[in-house]
């Protein structure tokens, strides 16, 4: 489904992303994980179109999609909850999920993608005329990912779900991420929270400073010593 | 006190201070406004009930107002008159002017309450029906009360569509335009160059209108163009300097000449290398035309016509006036259905957060550009209309003060919010070009006839107040004092959007800055938490 080939990117003299390859395959949650600055947040940036690869391909579907402008990629299916939540603070809940089918040309189904939402995020409903600004942080959360899915994107985009929520609330956000799984959504999941990412994703690829050097299945990359070691704190 | 009836006193005041200035039927009309004013302003402080218990307990306020206006405007007749150097004035029209006024007050604070106590949509539809009747009786008021404040009235309202125009730019799309009086030149210029004798050229107004709010939108896309994919302070800078740009363009166009270039420069040059000369005649279309005339201006330019009506005169506002008036109502109804439209929603996202709105499938450069297009046309519109009615334009006018006029009706009559632009421009320009301007002619009949002799003892001093007691003189200072003093006291703006007062209010309510409850905690607690427990599990 989705597939990046040897993608180089740059800021400005830095090399942040040193040929990352990977593929994610229809119906599967991919997640990538790696520490601070291994340049996991960069790898989605650079899908999305916000930052332009120097070298290399990016495949949806057998379309490349790293010669276009963001807006067109996210037109193509490509739907993200960014890093920092990048809700509109000053629109109502339901504006913002509102405009997060706006790239949708066919409206039709509005209702039952907002009911969808809905039904995922309970939360969300009980704010629905509440400024975005004015939610926690994990309904911010909450907030992107249902702005993400009312797109009916082909593939979501998931950047740091878990980043600065509660425990509970973290096990609750995996959940859901599991659950838009279970209805055929494919993800690609970037996480610090490593062992949480594992344990609910199909395979997993490892970022180091730019480059991917490890990709296995989760399960078996959760019992690799060096992931243990270095990413799940585990003696 | 009461409150209602502080309200009425300080409602009463400006009234009647206001009567000082006008003098004469002033009081009546004054009168309407400010029943109008306090009625509005009352109305909603009472809860919804019968109109009649609303009318009762709005009767001593609307009782103290009108004593207060007819009694201050009275004291104008008697004492304010003769300092001026006047006749004290005691005929008939004083004492019918007066009750006209008294009475007004009475009747409409009344009525503009009681209509609260209606249901919800009937009050709208009242309210709509008591403006449509302001807006069709002024004109005729103002002409049979002599006061002559139609003129200004149509000069501001010409700001009231610049300062729409501007909102979708700045209110909608968050875009910062300093420049913005460049499109209102366009469009004046268009007008100007397409009907004055002084090019021979005589379009008709009604189609001209349409031609200048075209150019404008045409030069807000060829500017936009390139300065769009900028943000924030970069693009208030470079509007600023297409600001600057386009005044002096109109300056200079004093002798413009356009050849076809090829056979004028191409073709000669390349047979000049071979010693030849051209045999083809250089194609001509201007040669040295005057297209504005620079500093003195294209004047005099065609007027509009109607059948019945003929052309409208400089001496009859009438017809201007509900002319402006259609322009605007035509204004607000595309403007409302642009907000609510797709585009609009796409405005007010780039506005919020322009990585975010991309990320939804919004073409940035697009969507600011069209709001670009949008506002210039409603300029265009603006310029054609007052350069019909001012039947000259000069260079000057559409300086960066006429921009930053402009911006100044946005932003203190409520950034986003149509009514507030609709007000701020009224209230801006009214000041500007009816009360300033009384109060000088006020203050110079005052000094000449009271002051000035009083200080004869001191002729350093009654020169020094001579010299400075112009408040024309202080119109920039008054405009920035009103700004800081606004800014600091109601950000919002007199009448601010839904959204920024709601914003304004969860603020207040949360007592400091809205921060998300969790993203201030550490995240190292629930990484080891968790690692912990699944530790466990295994």
């Amino acid at each position: 489904m989705l597939e990046l080939k040897d993608v180089h990117t740059y800021y400005g003299n830095i090399h942040a992303l040193k040929g990352v390859s990977l593929t994610v395959n229809q119906g599967e949650i991919v997640t990538l994980i790696g520490s601070n600055g291994a340049g996991k947040s960069t790898t989605l940036r650079t899908i999305q179109g916000i930052n332009r690869p120097r070298s290399g391909t990016i495949l949806l579907e057998g379309v490349a999609l790293e010669k276009l402008p963001p807006h067109e990629i996210a037109g193509r299916g490509v739907a993200q909850s960014p890093e920092g939540r990048l809700i509109f603070p000053r629109m109502t809940v339901l504006e913002n999920l509102e405009m997060g089918a706006y790239a949708r040309k066919n409206k039709t189904g509005f209702d039952d993608d907002l009911a969808r939402v809905f039904s995922l995020f309970p939360r969300l409903k009980e704010r629905i005329t509440q400024k975005g600004g004015t939610l926690s942080g994990g309904e911010q959360q909450m907030l992107a990912m249902g702005r993400a899915l009312m797109a009916r994107p082909r593939i979501l985009l998931l950047d740091e779900p878990s980043m600065g929520l509660s425990p509970l609330l973290v096990e609750l956000i995996f959940e859901i991420i599991q659950n838009i799984n279970k209805e055929g959504m494919t993800i690609l999941l970037v996480e610090q929270n490593a062992l949480m990412a594992l344990s609910i994703a199909n395979r997993g690829y490892v970022l180091q400073t730019g480059e991917i050097i490890l990709s296995d299945a989760a399960a078996k990359l959760k019992e690799n010593e060096m992931v243990r070691k270095s990413y799940l704190g585990i003696e | 006190m009461d409150k209602n009836i502080k309200s009425g006193i300080t409602f009463g005041l400006i009234g009647g201070f206001l009567t000082f200035l006008f003098g004469g039927w002033s009081v009546a009309v004054l009168g309407g406004m400010l029943g109008l004013g306090l009625g509005l302003s009352l109305g909603s402080r009472f809860e919804r009930r019968n109109p009649l218990q609303i009318a009762r307990a709005s009767f001593m306020p609307a009782l103290v107002a009108a004593v207060i206006l007819v009694g201050l405007s009275l004291v104008q007749n008697i004492f304010i008159l003769p300092a001026l150097g006047k006749a004290r004035l005691f005929d008939n029209q004083v004492i019918i002017a007066n009750t006209i006024g008294f009475l007004v007050v009475l009747l409409l604070t009344i009525i503009t309450c009681a209509i609260h106590g209606l249901s919800e949509r009937q009050e709208g539809i009242a309210k709509l029906v008591l403006l449509a009747i302001v807006i069709i009786t002024f004109p005729f008021i103002d002409k049979a009360t002599g006061l002559r404040w139609s003129a200004q009235v149509i000069f501001a309202l010409i700001f009231v569509i610049l300062g729409l125009g501007l909102n979708i730019v700045v209110g909608y799309a968050g875009l910062l335009d300093l420049g913005y009086a460049a499109f209102f030149a366009i469009g004046a210029y268009t007008t100007g160059i397409l009907s004055s004798p002084q090019h021979g050229i005589y379009m008709n107004f009604w189609l001209v209108i349409w031609i200048a709010a075209g150019i404008a939108a045409l030069w807000g896309l060829i500017l936009g163009a390139p300065t769009l994919p900028l943000r924030g302070d970069y693009l208030a800078i470079v509007t600023l300097g297409f600001g600057e740009m386009i005044p002096v363009i109109f300056r200079n166009l004093t002798e413009v000449t356009i050849k076809e270039p090829f056979t004028c420069w191409i073709l000669p040059g390349i047979t000049n290398l071979f010693g030849a000369k051209s045999t083809l005649a250089c194609i001509t279309f201007f040669e040295r035309q005057d297209l504005t005339a620079g500093e003195k201006g294209i004047s005099p330019i065609g007027r509009p016509s109607l059948p019945f009506i003929g052309e409208f005169q400089s001496d009859n506002p009438i017809p201007w006036y509900f002319l402006i008036i259609v322009i605007i109502l035509l204004s607000i109804f595309i403007i409302r259905r642009l907000r609510e439209s797709r585009l609009g929603r796409a405005w007010m996202a780039i506005r919020e957060d322009e990585l975010a709105a991309s990320q939804m499938g919004i073409d940035p450069v697009r969507t600011k550009l069209a709001a670009f297009a949008m506002g210039a046309t409603f300029s265009g519109f603006a310029g054609a209309f007052y350069a019909a009615y001012i039947r000259g334009i000069f260079p000057s006018v559409f300086d960066f003060s006429a921009s930053i006029i402009i911006l100044v009706i946005v932003i203190l009559g409520g950034l986003g919010n149509i009514n507030g632009v609709i007000v701020g421009g009224l209230v801006i320009m009214t000041a500007d070009r009816l009360f300033l301007p009384a109060l000088k002619d006020f203050l110079a009949s005052l000094l000449t006839n009271t002051i000035l002799p009083s200080l004869a003892g001191n002729p350093v001093l009654q020169a020094a107040v001579k010299d400075n007691a112009n408040p024309i003189l202080y119109r920039f200072l008054l405009f920035g004092l009103t700004l800081v003093i606004m800014m600091a006291v109601r950000p919002e703006g007199l009448i601010p959007s839904a959204q920024r007062r709601m914003e304004l209010h969860a603020a207040e309510e949360m007592a400091g800055p809205v921060i998300p409850e969790e993203t201030a905690k550490p995240n190292a607690m629930t990484v080891a938490g968790k690692t912990k427990a699944a530790a466990k599990k295994r």
